[in-house]
């Protein structure tokens, strides 16, 4: 493999990765950005998403693309229960909202565990083979994927923008005393957003589970990365959770395969820590006022 | 004043109470043979966590239904307790404290990883605990270390055989490997490359991963850059083993790929697809179709639910072995002879076939399973066996 397609095959798995961390991220910055709550157990519902697919898919034989709908509206309506239960008790109170999210995380994981038990599974894919292009080899599934990512984003980006829910959820992230004077309805408004955000990662979960498997602990991974892309991206800002994504994506993929596995861990730490130190507020993130 | 309902439900509460208190504080009985599982019960290697608490159970279940293990003439039943480690070294301490002070137990199936086994070494040498475990690093036998049984080969035992035998057939030049980025992962590289050179490969390219990568393209593409005729997945966990195969077949990778390391082709196949792990080669450290595995496979999934993990059988297999050492030793209690009766144990006729102890020439101390192990090749989802092996070669 000449060098050139070896960088032209590192830029496309990154380009790939990028976007799939990038729906992971956009709910989890979602539901911070809104209720300023660091969601731990959003790893938590993107398995819970994955786990739903599979069973339709391999149990009910529901086609793929619905199974996959169905995962994001069921782990959604799951995400909106426990929104009511359990987070909007901590609004605006970050430590013990992380505390607890932790916790539902916890509960979430370990009750997969004891219900479906440990073993991964696989599901199998719509999209099998690969597709070269020149010397570049491209998995069709990755392919699917990140056409079913690029969707799902814009759909939720003209929700957000068009729609009198996104307004709300807008003027809710932006100011919600000003929000609520205006007559937004945010007891209506958050467990509907806390169920697209937990909807969105239970999309990513069905989308990447015949990619990467299904298991009880299929989340941590990708919750990881989505706390990497808000740190670059700027908690809250959903443009930023697709830069963020695409940028996490490439460092991975390009120094993964120019330089290999512990140092391209290096490297994304230290881009965060370096974004930390010279914009904390992340690279399209608001920078909060002090005083 | 109470109301009659209320003292009823104060009276029927203080009673569950107390029933609670004297179920949970109750002792065993004093013959009791108290068996500790030390494992990692969470996790990508829960897996083989619950395959070992699956062979104390079921072990003990043996020697339960018959009244108890008889020794020196006393019947003794057996009590199992499982802690989890989740396959970190502080954890493991705090398992292990649990097992040795608060339920009083000294033997133990565990520690499963190296690094937890490593941990807590100084604590059941100097406690005299006997453990048995599944650890790949060479440092957790040896002669500091008495009480430290290991009854799974590890790729220090079987990597050399195995891959002379693979190199031979396959005619093999240049292999490359990704490894787990902790102690496990750096032994096994360690035995794996040596294992390739000493069969004439080169072990070209080797990478060293998180345990939580579930990403493998950008790895995979820089070894296939180096132009490798095959993957080693060596004892990497059986997720990632998958995912590797699925990923390498994915970009266009047609050359083989050998498993140098514990058994995990239910869940490679499970993980990889039946496409993709068709033709793999992997270690066997048993043969499923002997009647006596197969009948404990069989026990093992009606009562679990789940497939049984090759390891499984080995650990009941040395379960055994510690009952019929008590049971030469004449005593439940001294670990020290119990020790020393298990290492004199030759050719246990034992439910994996006949097993003894080696490990003086490696390690100091024979401490170290020797028992017959395979190849196998994946062909329509389950592993045929190819070779026939122990540690001097396969045929």
């Amino acid at each position: 493999m000449s060098f050139s397609a070896l960088l032209g095959q590192a830029v496309v798995n990154g380009l790939i990765l990028g976007m799939l961390y990038m729906l992971v991220a956009v709910g989890f910055t979602l539901a911070f950005g809104m209720m300023r709550i660091v969601n731990f157990a959003h790893g938590e519902f993107y398995m819970v998403g994955a786990y739903t697919a599979f069973f339709l898919v391999t149990v009910w034989d529901v086609p793929f693309v619905l199974a996959l709908l169905a995962a994001g509206l069921a782990t959604g309506l799951l995400g909106a229960v426990f929104e009511r239960l359990v987070f909007q008790r901590f609004y605006g109170d970050e430590l013990n909202g992380m505390i607890v999210a932790i916790g539902v995380s916890v509960i979430l994981q370990n009750a997969a565990l004891l219900v479906w038990g440990p073993t991964a599974r696989t599901l199998q894919s719509p999209f099998e083979g690969v597709v070269a292009v020149g010397e570049l080899m491209l998995s069709r599934e990755r392919l699917f994927a990140l056409a079913c990512a690029a969707v799902i984003f814009l759909a939720f980006w003209v929700v957000m923008m068009r729609t009198q829910f996104g307004r709300a959820v807008r003027a809710l992230a932006q100011d919600k005393e000003v929000a609520l004077m205006q007559g937004v309805r945010a007891n209506r408004i958050y467990p509907l957003a806390f169920g697209v955000a937990v909807g969105l990662a239970a999309t990513a979960g069905a989308l990447m589970a015949p990619i990467f498997s299904v298991s009880p602990y299929a989340g941590v991974a990708p919750m990881l990365k989505a706390f990497v892309v808000v740190i670059l991206g700027g908690l809250g800002s959903i443009p930023g959770a697709v830069v963020g994504g695409i940028l996490l994506g490439l460092v991975e993929s390009l120094a993964g395969t120019l330089l290999g596995s512990t140092t391209a861990d290096v490297l994304q730490l230290a881009l965060v820590i370096a974004i930390l130190l010279f914009r904390p507020w992340g690279l399209l993130g608001r920078q909060e006022r002090e005083g | 004043m109470k109301s009659v309902r209320q003292n009823i439900q104060w009276f029927a509460a203080s009673c569950g109470a107390c029933l609670l208190t004297g179920v949970l504080a109750a002792p065993a009985f004093a013959q009791d043979i108290k068996l500790g599982v030390h494992t990692t019960l969470s996790g990508p290697a829960s897996t083989w966590g619950k395959a070992m608490v699956g062979a104390a159970e079921l072990a003990a279940d043996d020697v339960n239904s018959r009244g108890g293990l008889e020794v020196a003439g006393t019947k003794h039943k057996v009590v199992v307790s499982s802690y989890d480690d989740n396959y970190k070294a502080n954890d493991a301490v705090t398992a292990m404290t649990r097992l040795i002070s608060d339920d009083n137990i000294s033997f133990v199936v565990g520690p499963l990883g190296s690094a937890p086994a490593l941990a807590v070494l100084p604590m059941t040498t100097e406690s005299k605990v006997i453990t048995m475990t599944m650890a790949f690093s060479p440092k957790v036998i040896g002669k500091e270390f008495p009480y430290s049984f290991r009854p799974v080969i590890t790729t220090e035992e079987f990597a050399e055989p195995q891959t002379a035998w693979v190199v031979g057939r396959l005619k093999i030049k240049r292999v490359g490997g990704l490894f787990p980025n902790d102690e496990s992962g750096q032994q096994m590289a360690m035995a794996t490359v040596k294992a390739y050179g000493k069969a004439g490969a080169n072990f070209d390219t080797r990478e060293f991963f998180e345990r939580e990568r579930t990403d493998f393209l950008p790895l995979l593409t820089r070894m296939f850059a180096k132009n490798i005729d095959a993957i080693d997945l060596n004892g990497m966990s059986p997720t990632s083993a998958g995912l590797i195969v699925k990923q390498a077949r994915e970009m266009g990778f047609k050359g083989p790929i050998i498993r140098t390391g514990g058994d995990a082709t239910a869940d490679i196949v499970k993980v990889a697809g039946l496409a993709n792990s068709e033709g793999l080669y992997v270690h066997q450290p048993i043969d499923p179709s002997a009647p006596k595995v197969a009948a404990y496979a069989k026990r093992f999934t009606d009562k679990y639910k789940v497939d049984m993990n090759a390891f499984s059988p080995m650990f009941y297999a040395n379960v055994q072995v510690l009952f019929a050492a008590m049971q030469r030793a004449g005593t439940t209690t001294d670990t020290t002879k119990i020790g020393d009766a298990i290492a004199a144990l030759s050719g246990f006729d034992s439910v994996i076939g006949n097993v003894s102890w080696t490990g003086e020439q490696r390690y100091g101390i024979k401490r170290q399973i020797d028992a017959p192990f395979y190849i196998g090749q994946i062909k329509n989802g389950k592993s045929v066996i190819v070779a026939s092996c122990s540690t001097r070669g396969c045929e």
